[in-house]
């Protein structure tokens, strides 16, 4: 084999982290003959090692997370205390965490021996599916603060949410629980009742024997009916109370005619009646519901700016600064905000100087220099030194929070006002038809031959019932939910599935949404070879730095094999300007364009796409590296394939300029639109609904955050924090966004399938009604019937949704 | 056919027996977390000597 002289250059192997397996992006770490990418993952390896837990690296591939320094101190406020610890007696304490870092077998493991780490954890137990970890500790010897401080040190930071967001998990729990035992005891009925109707199918005669399984029946069929149906009655009511017909009222007035009608048989001695028929139905229904509710409990649809928020303010009274929770904010206030800490309220700036990232808020990706006395505005958030800042509206009142003013926010069902759901639509019908064949039948019946009438009525309303479709419904919309969650994207219930098939426009976010920042390749435009000397020197520079710019020029240094780090004098950081400092006597300058004394190419034709960064030696300008945002793998396809099937748009809050490559693939102008404040997305969304479009969403900053909510469906992208996103109704995995269109397609079928079914079921029915219409129909073959019905619904939405499910690209 | 009587008794008795069963062990939690005992079994606890002092 020919062996080409690039093959023999020497290969840069990128060294990954003992503890994180990311790879190590600066100076490496050496402890213990292995590599760490930071001193934290080193400390936690050395914590392990020293007390022999280290088998934490053998249970699984990949189990470390890089630990987080965050303090949380701030849970001894008794606000805290008091919300998080939910049981304390004789000095043991038992709190609830919620860790969504968990992913493996080794959290497990080391999760579950934390006593070993620090002696006043007594116990603790993992819920690996809910990612909760429950900590029983005595109160004497760790407070909450430094348990909270030690997990984020293992890089299990735990995630605070807020009294709202637990009350209603807890609900959720509650009415699960509730669920499974009506589910039991319907099904505990069901069979029984079965088994006592077998001497009817069987046609054996024993008066006395037939009157006891009859009033058995009864029993069994009322607690079916009357506890396990329970919700139907409650659900039919409050709709008959709105004027609205669902497909649930004439399944109830099948389930009551049928259970009125045994009841009387057997009273009167006339007939064995159709109990067994009744409760296997409220079985069958109740599966279904149990189906459809597959909860993803480690993510959350719902949230509002506050999940956003720090859970804790420093204020500074009388020149002390002292922590309180959020809610206690007031206009007057003095707030401390340290670098990368996010802004509570509109407020203005007394001290310091920030460079504030609006880019969660408006999607903006430039940061913006602001001085003291100047306006900053709830949401940005704070790079640079500490400052002051004096709050100036009320948490509600911020430009931020309005967004959630919104109707579409205090309205819950707005999403499906106008919105027909396929179910309730044909159950309108439905119902509308087979109360007039009963009617019809009844009439005609009293007048031909009057003994038979209430017997064909019962009849006819007993077998029509829909449940057919009250069964596909749950099972195929609830296995595309399961199939979807494979495939990484997580839908919040059957009713935005439902939604997602309907959609005829979807509307794209651009920053973070098409675009990524992480996958950058840069683009150098200088003005002559930099030596290698003059690479480490720059590269030396930028380490000293966090801002996001020097952390991607040392990435760039250190893949160009740049590693090694010269000792620097005269470092200074000239915050929202850049950083200077000498090298073996010659200065160097890194920064912004006229920082570096580069001509700043303003008001000319010159195109600037994204960030730069220039570079300036020995009071020469070099020129700059470009760091563009890279599109997602596939995007390009997918807006093609999207566009030959709905009316695609593309929002952004940045300027035109930023996105021009994007703009080949969105020729019409009208269907795009940049400069959009989150109110301006959110309107935009609007317009497209006025005009009678199903409209669904795809972002993930907060700047969407009321876009999301407004569309029909929301499709929030994340990429490695499935836990922070906005209210959305489903959660889509940031690599997978070229599979959109699938998904979609996916969706549809499901609803195709649902349809086809119901029409089977229909052909059921009809077979059913030929025998009810005669006043013929023996319970035995109301007996077959239904369950063939039922089961057969049952296959049809399992194996059609599992069959396309699985052919589902990754 | 008497015998019919006493073993429909005892059959319903039974059935309501594991009907209590079932409801007692959704009322108690059991069904709430069925991942991670599973696990838990690979990761068995290993008696290690304490080697340091805790943080």
């Amino acid at each position: 084999m020919h062996v080409t002289e690039t093959e023999e250059m020497d290969i840069i192997t990128e060294t990954t982290c003992f503890h994180c397996h990311e790879a190590c992006p600066d100076e490496i770490v050496h402890y213990d003959e292995k590599e760490f990418c930071c001193h934290g993952c080193k400390q936690v390896y050395q914590l392990l090692a020293d007390n022999s837990l280290d088998e934490y690296y053998v249970c699984d591939v990949n189990p470390g997370k890089a630990p987080s320094a965050q303090n949380f101190e701030f849970l001894n406020n008794s606000h805290f205390q008091a919300q998080l610890i939910s049981f304390s007696s004789q000095g043991v304490a038992k709190v609830n965490f919620h860790l969504p870092a968990i992913h493996c077998r080794s959290c497990l493991y080391l999760l579950e021996n934390l006593q070993k780490l620090h002696a006043g954890i007594v116990k603790t137990t993992l819920n690996f599916g809910k990612k909760d970890l429950t900590v029983w500790f005595q109160e004497d010897e760790i407070n909450l603060g430094q348990l909270a401080t030690l997990l984020a040190s293992l890089g299990y930071e735990p995630l605070i949410s807020t009294d709202e967001m637990q009350a209603e998990k807890r609900k959720q729990l509650s009415q699960q629980t509730q669920l499974f035992i009506k589910l039991g005891i319907a099904g505990f009925c069901a069979g029984n009742a079965m088994l006592f109707s077998f001497p009817e199918y069987l046609g054996i005669e024993d008066g006395s024997l037939k009157h006891l399984f009859g009033y058995l029946n009864i029993a069994l069929g009322s607690l079916a009916v009357f506890y396990s149906g329970s919700d139907y009655f409650k659900n039919v009511w409050a709709h008959i109370k709105l004027r609205k017909m669902t497909i649930e009222l004439p399944i109830l007035l099948g389930i009551l005619v049928g259970y009125g009608r045994s009841v009387y048989e057997v009273f009167s001695h006339t007939g064995a009646g159709y109990m067994d028929s009744v409760s296997g139905l409220i079985f069958f229904l109740l599966i279904g519901k149990w189906f459809q509710q597959k909860s993803f409990d480690f993510l959350s649809f719902e949230r509002n700016y506050k999940a956003y928020f720090p859970l804790v303010i420093s204020k500074l009274e009388h020149g002390v600064e002292a922590n309180y929770p959020l809610d206690e904010l007031k206009i007057g206030d003095h707030l401390i905000i340290r670098n990368q800490e996010l802004i509570p309220a509109d407020a203005i700036l007394i001290s310091g100087i920030s460079q504030m990232d609006y880019s969660f808020v408006t999607g903006e990706s430039e940061p913006i220099s602001i001085a003291s006395g100047n306006s900053i505005y709830a949401g940005g958030r704070h790079t640079g030194e500490r400052i002051e800042i004096e709050i100036k509206k009320e948490l509600k009142q911020s430009h931020l929070t309005q967004l959630w003013e919104q109707q579409a926010f205090k309205d819950p069902l707005h999403k499906t006002e106008n919105w027909e759901n396929f179910a309730n639509q044909v159950g309108w019908y439905f119902t509308v038809g087979l109360i007039s064949v009963a009617i019809i039948v009844g009439i005609f019946w009293l007048i031909n031959d009057p003994t038979r009438w209430s017997n064909a009525v019962v009849s006819v309303l007993v077998i029509a019932c829909p449940c057919a479709l009250a069964i596909s419904y749950p099972f195929a919309l609830g296995h595309g939910i399961r199939w979807l969650a494979k495939r990484n994207l997580f839908v919040k219930d059957i009713q935005a599935f439902e939604r997602m098939a309907q959609v005829d426009t979807l509307v794209f976010d651009k920053t973070g949404t098409l675009t990524l920042p992480s996958t950058q390749k840069p683009v150098e435009h200088l003005r002559r070879e930099l030596s290698t000397l003059e690479w480490e020197a720059l590269r030396s520079l930028a380490v000293q730095s966090t801002h996001p710019m020097s952390r991607q020029f040392v990435n760039y240094a250190n893949k160009q094999g740049q590693l090694a780090s010269l000792a620097l004098s005269h470092f200074v950081e000239k915050t929202g300007k850049g950083l200077e400092g000498m090298v073996s006597g010659i200065e160097f300058r890194i920064g912004n364009a006229r920082y570096t004394g580069h001509q700043t190419p303003k008001d000319n034709d010159f195109i600037r796409s994204e960030s730069q960064l220039y570079l300036q030696i020995n009071g020469i300008a070099v020129g700059y590296i470009e760091f563009p945002w890279a599109y997602r793998d596939g995007i390009e396809c997918m807006i093609h394939h999207l566009q030959g099937h709905y009316r695609v748009f593309l929002l952004s809050g940045d300027k035109k300029e930023h996105a021009v490559s994007l703009l080949d693939w969105f020729p019409d102008p009208s269907t795009y639109q940049f400069d959009c404040s989150p109110m301006d997305k959110m309107r935009f969304i609007q317009s497209l609904q006025d005009k009678g479009h199903k409209v669904a969403m795809v972002g993930d900053g907060l700047n969407d955050a009321g876009a999301l909510r407004q569309a029909q469906v929301g499709i929030a992208i994340s990429d490695d924090h499935l836990h922070f996103t906005p209210a959305s109704d489903a959660i889509l995995k940031g690599s997978q966004i070229a599979q959109l269109p699938h998904y979609l397609a996916f969706a549809r079928f499901g609803l195709k399938l649902i349809k086809f079914s119901f029409m089977l079921s229909l052909v059921y029915n009809g077979i059913g009604l030929s025998y009810a219409i005669q006043g013929n129909l023996s319970p035995l073959i109301a007996a077959i019937l239904m369950p063939v019905n039922s089961i057969s619904m049952l296959l049809i939405a399992n194996l059609g949704m599992n069959w396309k499910g699985s052919r589902l690209k990754s | 056919m008497e015998i019919m009587y006493v073993m429909i008794a005892l059959s319903l008795l039974m059935a309501i027996g594991f009907l209590m069963a079932f409801v007692w062990s959704i009322k108690s939690g059991q069904q709430e977390d069925l991942i991670t005992p599973g696990m838990r079994i690979l990761t068995e606890e290993i008696d290690y000597p304490k080697l340091n002092k805790p943080l």
